[in-house]
């Protein structure tokens, strides 16, 4: 088994592209999520008509808009006419209207700063709002970053772990392998204990990188967190182990992720389980990145230890052995039992 | 120890791959499995080697009978496609599959060095096997096959794809290893190769249509051509004769 763990080791390492996919690509990725999904400085533009009253106006320049004071015959020719224009506020005899470019994040930003001003001429009572975990106010990589540790310690594991056990099955080596006196549980652990090396290195980089350098608070301690990660990237190898069954070459692995990854980022705690309707939502428990996801989010934002991680934990490592007796199955066709 | 082949049948489904075959390789003999492509010869070596089961019928290497892990020590095996790591040198690869027959550090170091002398690639012994040329991929595969200096190496296809003085050359180190006491079993489709080989089991749809020594085989037919012996069988519909 550990002859088997140095030889994917080295021969990991003498592949940069797949260094660069388990250890930089996850890094590059988070940032670029940490961007698109972190505090957006965008002032929305508001066409506001001339009409409106001076001190409505003054409550609009004091809000983050960005005000536009022109004659508005028709609003929707308005923001047909004006492209960089989010939305448009009149007030008729008939009363105040806010019409909006289309349903989007922009539009309700702007829809939240107009209310903000409006509040300011007709003060409501003052509703003090709170949280239990989190704050009011933080941006969706605050809220949803941790999703996105599970996610990349599994996706990249299980690509790396995949494409080479095709190549093993296609090259002839798994079938020289196995007419060896190797045994089948050797030969799976001995994959699962290569690759968790780079998954030791992979788990400590990730989680420092969004802590310290991203910024991404955790409540609990990030040493479970790594710990997740690590059975993540274990469960992945096996499911990597398994997928490369039913493939034939390297794009049939590509084919088959919108059948085994994608639907998981869907169910991995990005959309509330509640709200999938037709109690889809029970399907996350086939899922393991929903348990390496919530398993984190228990940590990061509940700030809970093992009490808090122990049934997810236990969900991976059932995922794990279901996956290794599949695999065990899988390589005993190779030896005639 | 001989290979006992007794009236073993294999189905891949409906379609059957190897239809109640017997015959006996004698033990230090070069044998060589003889048929077109898809006529069984990988089926029948995969059967010998363990790695499938017969539906009907035995395969003994010795007495014992096939699948048995245990016979793995014993068996040198080069698969059709190299099976070979890309990524690591061929010494990283003599050394990954010899670690796991427990050689030793010391024994398995002067094997690495010998089988590398052996297939003339000792001095590219350091270098990643994707930058070998598809000989020395099938020279190195052959050094894995030898390594742990087995009873029965079987070799499937191991001239495909090469040119004929390679050819030649991996010819004569074959017979280098059986003068070791090696029973060697090769595959083959091409028709020339049987002069090389004590004896050839000729194999046509499934069937064992003739097993003999190669001089027995080519007084059979008109023009000393190995191919007319197919042809009739053929016509007959390749019926065992074992």
């Amino acid at each position: 088994m550990r002859n088997l763990a140095t030889r994917v080791i080295f021969q990991t390492l003498n592949d940069k592209r797949s260094v660069a996919l388990i250890l930089i690509a996850p890094l590059l990725i988070l940032t670029l999520v940490y961007f698109l999904l972190g505090d957006s400085d965008y002032v929305p533009v508001v066409a506001v008509d001339e009409n409106v009253p001076s001190q409505l106006l003054e409550a609009f320049e004091a809000e983050t808009l960005d005000v536009r004071l022109d004659a508005v015959a028709n609003p929707f020719d308005y923001l047909a006419d004006h492209k960089d224009v989010d939305a448009v506020f009149e007030v008729t005899q008939a009363g105040t209207t806010i019409t909006l470019r289309e349903p989007s994040t922009k539009s309700s930003k702007a829809v939240r700063e107009i209310q903000a001003a409006l509040s300011i001429l007709n003060p409501t009572p003052d509703v003090e709002m709170n949280y239990v975990f989190g704050e009011e106010g933080q941006s969706t990589f605050d809220s949803f970053g941790y999703v996105f540790l599970s996610l990349f310690s599994f996706f990249f594991v299980f690509i790396l772990s995949a494409m080479a056990l095709v190549k093993e099955r296609s090259g002839g080596t798994l079938e020289r392998l196995l007419m060896t006196p190797i045994k089948r549980g050797q030969i799976i652990l001995g994959y699962t204990l290569g690759y968790g090396v780079f998954a030791v290195v992979q788990s400590i980089l990730i989680v420092l990188y969004t802590v310290y350098v991203l910024g991404l608070s955790s409540l609990g301690n990030i040493g479970w967190v790594m710990l997740t990660m690590l059975l993540m990237a274990g469960t992945a190898v096996l499911f990597g182990a398994t997928i490369s069954v039913f493939a034939r070459s390297e794009l049939q692995v590509v084919q088959m992720i919108p059948f085994t990854i994608v639907p998981q980022v869907f169910f991995s705690g990005l959309i509330p389980l509640d709200l999938i309707p037709y109690g889809l939502g029970n399907l996350s428990y086939i899922m393991p990145i929903f348990y390496g996801a919530t398993a984190i989010k228990e940590v990061m934002v509940y700030g809970n230890g093992f009490t808090g991680v122990w049934p997810y934990f236990l969900g991976l490592v059932i995922y794990a052995s279901v996956l290794y007796f599949l695999n065990m199955r899988a390589l005993g066709k190779y030896r005639g039992h | 120890m001989d290979i006992h082949i007794h009236d073993v049948t294999k189905s891949f489904g409906k379609q059957i791959a190897i239809d109640r075959v017997s015959f006996t390789i004698h033990s230090g003999e070069i044998c060589c499995l003889l048929g077109p492509s898809g006529s069984g010869k990988t089926t029948l070596i995969r059967l010998m080697i363990g790695a499938l089961k017969a539906d009907e019928g035995t395969v003994q290497l010795g007495e014992t009978f096939m699948p048995n892990m245990k016979m793995l020590q014993t068996i040198g095996f080069m698969p059709q496609n190299d099976g070979l790591y890309d990524d690591l040198s061929a010494e990283a690869n003599l050394e990954f599959f010899g670690s796991i027959y427990k050689l030793g550090k010391t024994k398995l170091q002067a094997r690495i060095t010998d089988v590398l002398a052996l297939v003339e690639l000792t001095d590219d012994r350091k270098k990643l096997v994707r930058h070998f040329s598809g000989g020395m991929k099938k020279r190195l595969s052959l050094a894995i096959a030898i390594l742990h200096q087995p009873d029965f190496l079987f070799l499937d296809e191991p001239t495909v794809g090469i040119d004929p003085l390679l050819r030649r050359q991996i010819w004569g180190q074959f017979q280098a290893i059986r003068a070791t006491g090696t029973t060697i079993i090769v595959s083959t489709h091409v028709m020339d190769e049987v002069q090389e080989c004590d004896r050839a089991a000729l194999i046509y749809n499934g069937r064992l249509i003739a097993y003999d020594t190669i001089p027995h085989l080519l007084g059979q037919t008109d023009n000393g051509r190995v191919e007319e012996l197919f042809l009739i069988a053929g016509r007959a519909g390749g019926t065992s004769h074992a």
